[in-house]
């Protein structure tokens, strides 16, 4: 294998897309943990996301309406999940598991129409600096608007965590919701809000899947990315970018393994499909592994059903 | 600037229970008023009424004569009513200054100006910058405090705030919240403890049973007009008898016991020899954190140490963990009742069966014996006159008082030859100290033994025979308690010397 520097600057590019439909959910899942809300259902989001999306592209003809209405099916669908955990006081983890297994059958059943029919080009931004430039071209030019923004998002969470006082009000929240409620911060509203970003958030990670990485609609085509969104969060100890982090470790293992068994290196196939989750965990473990820290960032409340005393 | 409150015949009640009946009181400016009331007695509804986290069924609240309404906590902020909760309202991980500023409109600067010239003002020493978690207990009552502050409060409430403080962290608060009443600030003050009230208070309204039974001024008064009000009865006064056990024959016998700790948290406890005869209560007072929780846990069996000699009732028992050693007949009450004594979200039945061993047959094999325990946690319940008779309570629901009888009636039932207690009446109301306390002292009279660690002097000069202080891991002479005074006591346990 000859030592070529503008396949090096491919190959990472390959990995920083594959991880941005994990960027994106995770960050979004991220925000909702963070107000106390445990929403497992990240993974139906994503596939009901990824479907609209793909759907209404064929319909409309239209990206932008794609993309924008599969954030909006997203948020639509989480919003059962914020009346169902929020209004009637239903457990997260069950409910959160039934939104995922209503997302997969549902996108299956609106999918059947569309499979077979092939994408539309997603427009790709400085395509020209892309091949101009060796190595660091097709590694920072080239990609969709969508990956853009999934890689300034951690930042932007962070800073909105940290900095602002609405990102102060969902850590109290996610902190104790009795306190914040008696301390006149209208705890439902927050964590719906959260939750109905978090949903967008899974929508839009969805539509990357079908529109742009892979642009077609196969059914259960998210495989198991959501779930992978979920561990990433609590793994990284709900930082940010500590997030980006991790789902660039698991995009890079994954791209990296898939041509080491092209290679046909002797290690079992199985092996090397499970090296991804394996070492995303360790690196993560690794990374937070001040217990201080976490005790700071976890949301105190996670899970918990909150409800106001009359 | 003059203001007033008043609150006109307030009602709350709930599902079979009125927590609130017609209450009517009146406070102004300048004074501090005490609510006092045994646990249960409707002081902390009436509070969360006041600071708009519960709303009454019937009744009105007047600030400086005009109606206000109450309907969230956002509108008792607004009335400049400020509410320090018995259990803080503040957010673990964030850090003091976040906790500050989430309900303030203010700029980061602003505010932070404004903090640190409260801090000044009372001589308040906190780091804005560390999270809540790291701070003790009277730390986070001062940011609770300070974050009224921010808001020029006209009313500060303060729901039995000393409940979690050391003594000193008490005295500090008294002289902080007399300069707040200096400053113009209505303040009430809800307690059960009488000697509070009457060495901070100016007026005091008791409650009872969800009405007001009696105001008056704190000078009138006295600890035992108080109690009396307040429970509702004529407390007997207990006395114990002093006893000689010179020939008694010996039960207990601790010699050369060293504990050294990697927990930095946790106190060494240095060479303590001691020894207990039959039918006599041993107290051991001590400023808390000098290693009363440590000598606690090596008596129970929940530390093992080397080296250590335990003689109980002529057999070596320093290898034995809590259980083996309650089938020795000891039997232990732990400080810390919700976390360690009892688990608040089992059953009452499920609890008394927690602590089994072989002659009690809960279990066999293998299975639970729901039939024998629930007979066994009937006969607990009304033996120890615990104030229900329904064993399939969730522990959670019992008053402290009631779960304490019930934690004291479950050791004693299997009427063990010595009761270790650690702290028995902390936080409880005077009805319960009264009951726990002629408990203890019936135990003595039946020929068994007691060892009563606890923080409370008064406590320990009622109920032991004799008396020793732990300083710094270390036990003073144990001395007769006749002997002993309330004077001597501090003086050892502050570190002194008194020969």
């Amino acid at each position: 294998m000859s030592f070529d520097l503008n396949f090096i600057g491919i190959l990472i590019g390959a990995i920083m897309a594959s991880s941005v439909p994990l960027i994106l959910a995770a960050s979004g899942e991220l925000i909702t943990e963070r107000s106390g809300v445990l929403n497992l259902g990240v993974e139906g989001m994503m596939i009901i996301g990824a479907i609209s999306g793909f759907a209404l592209m064929v319909v409309t003809d239209n990206l932008f309406f794609a993309v924008v209405g599969s954030m909006l099916s997203g948020l639509i669908i989480s919003l059962i999940f914020g009346l169902l955990t929020q209004s009637l006081l239903t457990n997260h983890v069950a409910t959160g598991l039934a939104l995922t297994i209503f997302g997969i059958g549902m996108s299956a059943m609106i999918g059947k129409n569309f499979v077979g029919i092939p994408g539309k080009e997603f427009p790709l931004l400085f395509v020209n600096l892309k091949e101009s430039i060796p190595f660091l071209g097709p590694v920072f030019f080239g990609h969709s608007i969508i990956l853009y923004f999934a890689f300034g998002l951690p930042f932007l969470t962070n800073y909105f965590l940290k900095k602002t006082k609405t990102g102060l009000i969902i850590r109290a929240v996610g902190d104790s919701p009795t306190s914040a409620s008696n301390q006149g911060i209208n705890v439902t509203l927050v964590r719906y809000s959260c939750i109905l970003y978090g949903g967008a958030m899974c929508g839009l990670a969805g539509a990357y899947l079908s529109l742009i990485y892979t642009p077609q609609w196969i059914e259960n085509m998210t495989g198991g990315r959501g779930w992978i969104a979920l561990a990433l969060v609590v793994f990284a100890t709900w930082s940010p970018i500590k997030v980006l982090i991790g789902a660039l470790i698991f995009g890079g293992i994954t791209i990296l393994q898939l041509h080491m068994q092209a290679v046909g290196l002797r290690i079992p196939v199985q092996l090397l499909s499970a090296l991804p989750y394996i070492m995303t965990i360790i690196v993560l473990v690794v990374i937070s592994r001040d217990s201080r820290k976490i005790k700071l960032n976890t949301p105190t409340s996670l899970g918990q059903i909150f409800y106001k005393e009359k | 600037m003059n203001t007033k409150l008043k609150v006109s015949e307030i009602s709350k009640i709930y599902p079979g229970c009125i927590a609130n009946d017609k209450v009517s009181l009146e406070f102004g400016s300048g004074k501090i008023y005490a609510l006092l009331g045994e646990n249960g007695a409707g002081k902390s509804t009436l509070v969360k009424i006041l600071s708009g986290v519960v709303k009454p069924d019937e009744g009105e609240v007047f600030l400086n004569n005009e109606s206000i309404k109450l309907n969230s906590p956002l509108d008792a902020k607004k009335n400049n009513i400020g509410m320090v909760f018995q259990h803080f309202n503040l957010f673990e991980t964030l850090s003091v200054f976040e906790n500050l500023s989430i309900d303030s409109d203010k700029k980061d600067e602003e505010l932070r100006e404004l903090v640190n010239d409260i801090l000044k003002k009372y001589n308040f020493k906190i780091d804005l910058d560390i999270p809540v978690l790291n701070l003790s207990a009277g730390q986070k009552q001062k940011v609770e405090i300070i974050r009224c502050l921010i808001r020029n409060p006209k009313v500060l409430i303060m729901d039995e705030p000393t409940s979690v403080l050391t003594e000193q962290e008490t005295d500090d608060l008294f002289i902080s919240l007399k300069q707040f009443s200096k400053d113009g600030i209505l303040i009430i003050y809800i307690t059960h403890k009488l000697k509070e009230v009457l060495s901070l208070c100016d007026e005091v309204a008791v409650m009872r049973k969800g009405k007001v039974v009696s105001v008056s001024n704190t000078i009138d008064e006295k600890i035992e007009s108080l109690a009396n009000k307040m429970v509702g009865e004529n407390l007997n006064t207990i006395k114990k008898k002093i006893n000689n056990f010179k020939n008694s024959e010996e039960i207990l016998k601790i010699s050369n016991l060293n504990f050294k700790s990697d927990d930095p948290y946790e106190t060494n406890l240095n060479n303590l020899n001691l020894s207990l005869k039959k039918g006599e209560c041993l107290g051991i007072a001590g400023i808390s954190g000098n290693g009363q929780n440590e000598l606690f846990q090596i008596l129970s069996g929940e530390i093992i140490t080397e080296g250590t000699s335990i003689m109980f009732r002529n057999k070596e028992i320093g290898k034995l963990n809590p259980r083996e050693r309650r089938e020795y007949l000891m039997a232990f009450s732990p400080e810390d009742r919700i976390s360690q004594a009892a688990v608040p979200e089992l059953k009452i039945y499920e609890n008394v069966a927690l602590n089994n061993f072989k002659s009690s047959n809960f279990f066999e094999k293998g299975l639970v014996n729901e039939k024998k325990i629930k007979e066994h946690s009937k006969k607990i319940l009304s033996n120890f006159s615990v104030n229900t008779d329904n064993v399939e309570l969730k522990s959670q629901f019992l008053s402290g008082g009631n779960l304490q009888k019930l934690i004291i009636g479950r050791e004693l039932i299997t009427s063990p030859e010595l009761l270790v207690c650690f702290n028995p009446t902390w936080g409880l109301d005077v009805g319960a100290i009264n009951y726990i306390h002629e408990t203890l002292i019936q135990i003595n009279e039946q020929g068994k033994s007691s060892i009563l660690i606890s923080t409370d002097n008064d406590e320990l000069l009622k109920l032991s025979d004799r008396i020793c202080v732990i300083y710094k891991g270390k036990l003073s002479k144990i001395m007769n308690a006749d002997t002993v005074t309330a004077e001597k006591l501090g003086i050892l346990m502050g570190g002194g010397s008194i020969d």
